[in-house]
């Protein structure tokens, strides 16, 4: 029962078929991530634009499919959202991940909230939530002009 | 010998994973515990406790004779000379740590060379790094072949007019490759190089017989081998154990202490600085007893046909491979499934009650030059069966289906 609800078809999808699995032209932010527990690792690239809306947002790395598919469907999302929006966006990621029932954020639309809700099952498994979290805190990086590596360590 | 018997000696099978038996496949990372060794520490704490090797009292006095009851069943199940030449850690990764910085402080020299192999452990990697950045010494890494083997031929290769020590896993907890300790032993000390062997795979599953490896240093896992955790042993010969200095300073390893000067205790006191891990000390006396009752000629010919077993059924399971092919073997299944992730395939397990391991395995040089980023790992231990194996392959195939390959 479980398993079905964390390796839902969409997961699945996205984990074989990474959409914006690139280093997009032009990135002006960027950060690395990695989960010193398994050797994962996840670099993500922003590309703002004068309005300092996200204009492109990809990632390069490897990582079971949960990882894949969060890091997929974040960058996808993300476009056309500013650091603002992006970060609530984040935020209310993170606390779903971990504890809330639903997301709440006004800057997602119903249908951005369906595939996220999609790696809701990963709540049952403690152990990976750092799987599902880490592109996303390496994103909060990348905004922030973070040198240093995240770690989900941390 | 009836594995089935055996089995009920370990209370954890009793217990249901997500409403199955437990299929535990992971004691290349920790054994479980029979119930004799659990009971030991209980009775231990309960009825005899006491500090060792300082106070007078009738429990001390007793307390110490039990700690060193289990110096003297090490000695002699690894066929050791002296009982001094068994050092008790708080692991191996410490065993090894202490190895190193010793030689650091009063043997290596700048400009040394130390020789590892690329299926090293990083406790066996990272503390010589140590000494790559304090003396400047160099680290020279012995490369596998095709099968994930380390030969010695290479071995011999490796060797430069520099080598001054070669620190060897006893056996790969990757690709399950057995060593040849005995020979790279034997052309290194042709050369005046030191041995050490990290032998926190060999010990559980291999026969050890220090006197006839004549490595110079051996380390072990305890909770590795059927005991509890938090506990090590380092064998040293007594040579370099009286030659070298103290690792860790403080109560116990002490001779006499003045203002202006210390000296220090007598092996092996000298190396157990401080109060030591004494109820798993003294509990894993019976570990070495239950491994005695056995027979360590016994455990190794069940766990070599649990090996060739699984091999086989793994090799004819399509899209699963196999890491390392090595003509010896130990009870180590490393594999990969193309298009599932190491974690998923862990997860997958996991709910059917199957426990491996995935992800490096504290083996990172070894995974990059296998150019993968993680693995999947099964490993046996006394209490599997055959049937565990037909679960592991039951299961892949779940997973398999799980992920429409």
């Amino acid at each position: 029962m479980n398993l079905k609800e964390l390796y839902q078809e969409i997961i699945l999808e996205h984990g074989k078929n990474p959409r914006n699995l690139r280093k997009t032209e032009g990135f002006n932010k960027d950060a690395k991530g990695n989960n010193p527990l398994c050797g994962d690792n996840v670099h993500v690239y922003l590309k703002l634009n004068g309005q300092k809306i996200v204009e492109d947002a990809s990632f390069e790395g490897s990582g079971c499919a949960i990882s894949m598919a969060s890091a997929s469907i974040m960058t996808d999302l993300i476009k056309g959202k500013n650091e603002h929006e992006a970060k609530e966006i984040v935020q209310d990621f993170l606390g779903m991940i971990k504890e809330n029932p639903e997301l709440k954020s006004e800057y997602l639309s119903e249908d951005e909230k369906t595939k996220l809700m999609c790696l809701s099952g990963v709540k049952q498994y403690p152990m990976r939530v750092k799987c599902a979290t880490l592109s996303w805190h390496t994103m909060v990086s990348a905004f922030d002009e973070n040198i240093e590596e995240v770690k989900t360590e941390n | 010998m009836k594995i089935d018997q055996i089995k009920k000696e370990f209370p954890i099978f009793d217990e249901k994973i997500h409403n199955n038996d437990l299929v535990y496949l992971d004691s290349a990372n920790s054994s479980q515990k029979p119930k004799v060794v659990v009971d030991r520490i209980n009775d231990f704490y309960t009825k005899q406790f006491s500090n060792v090797g300082r106070s007078v009292h009738y429990l001390a006095v007793a307390a110490t004779n039990l700690y060193e009851n289990t110096r003297t069943s090490v000695q002699k199940y690894i066929n050791a000379k002296d009982k001094n030449e068994i050092v008790f850690t708080k692991g191996a990764t410490e065993a090894l740590n202490l190895v190193a910085n010793t030689l650091g402080q009063s043997y290596l020299q700048e400009g040394d060379e130390v020789l590892i192999t690329e299926l090293e452990h990083h406790s066996n990697y990272v503390p010589w790094h140590f000494l790559r950045k304090s003396k400047n010494i160099k680290i020279n890494f012995a490369e596998i072949n095709e099968e994930g083997e380390i030969t010695l031929d290479e071995i011999e290769k490796k060797i430069t007019p520099k080598t001054k020590l070669i620190s060897i896993t006893h056996l790969s907890n990757v690709t399950g490759a057995i060593l040849p300790v005995k020979e790279i032993t034997q052309l290194a000390h042709t050369k005046g190089i030191i041995v050490v062997v990290d032998g926190c795979q060999g010990a559980p599953h291999l026969k050890l017989d220090m006197q006839d490896l004549d490595c110079d240093f051996y380390a072990i896992s305890c909770h590795k081998m059927y005991g509890p955790t938090g506990l090590g042993v380092l064998y040293g010969k007594k040579k370099w154990l009286e030659e070298l200095p103290p690792y860790q300073g403080g109560g116990g390893m002490i001779n006499e202490v003045k203002k202006d000067r210390i000296s220090y205790g007598e092996l092996p006191n000298k190396y157990e600085a401080g109060t030591m891990a004494t109820a798993q000390v003294i509990a894993f006396d019976q570990s070495i007893k239950f491994l005695e009752s056995i027979g360590i000629e016994n455990v190794m010919s069940h766990e070599a046909d649990l090996v060739e077993y699984g091999q086989e059924l793994l090799q004819k399971n399509n899209s699963v491979k196999l890491i390392g092919n090595p003509k010896n073997k130990g009870g180590v299944l490393s594999f990969t499934i193309e298009g599932v992730h190491p974690h998923d395939i862990a997860t997958i397990l996991d709910e059917d009650g199957v426990a491996i391991r995935a992800g490096h395995h504290c083996c990172q040089i070894l995974h990059d030059k296998l150019n993968i980023p993680a693995s999947a790992r099964a490993s046996v231990g006394i209490y599997n069966t055959k049937d565990d194996l037909d679960q592991l392959n039951n299961s892949i195939n779940n997973c398999k289906k799980i992920f429409n390959l």
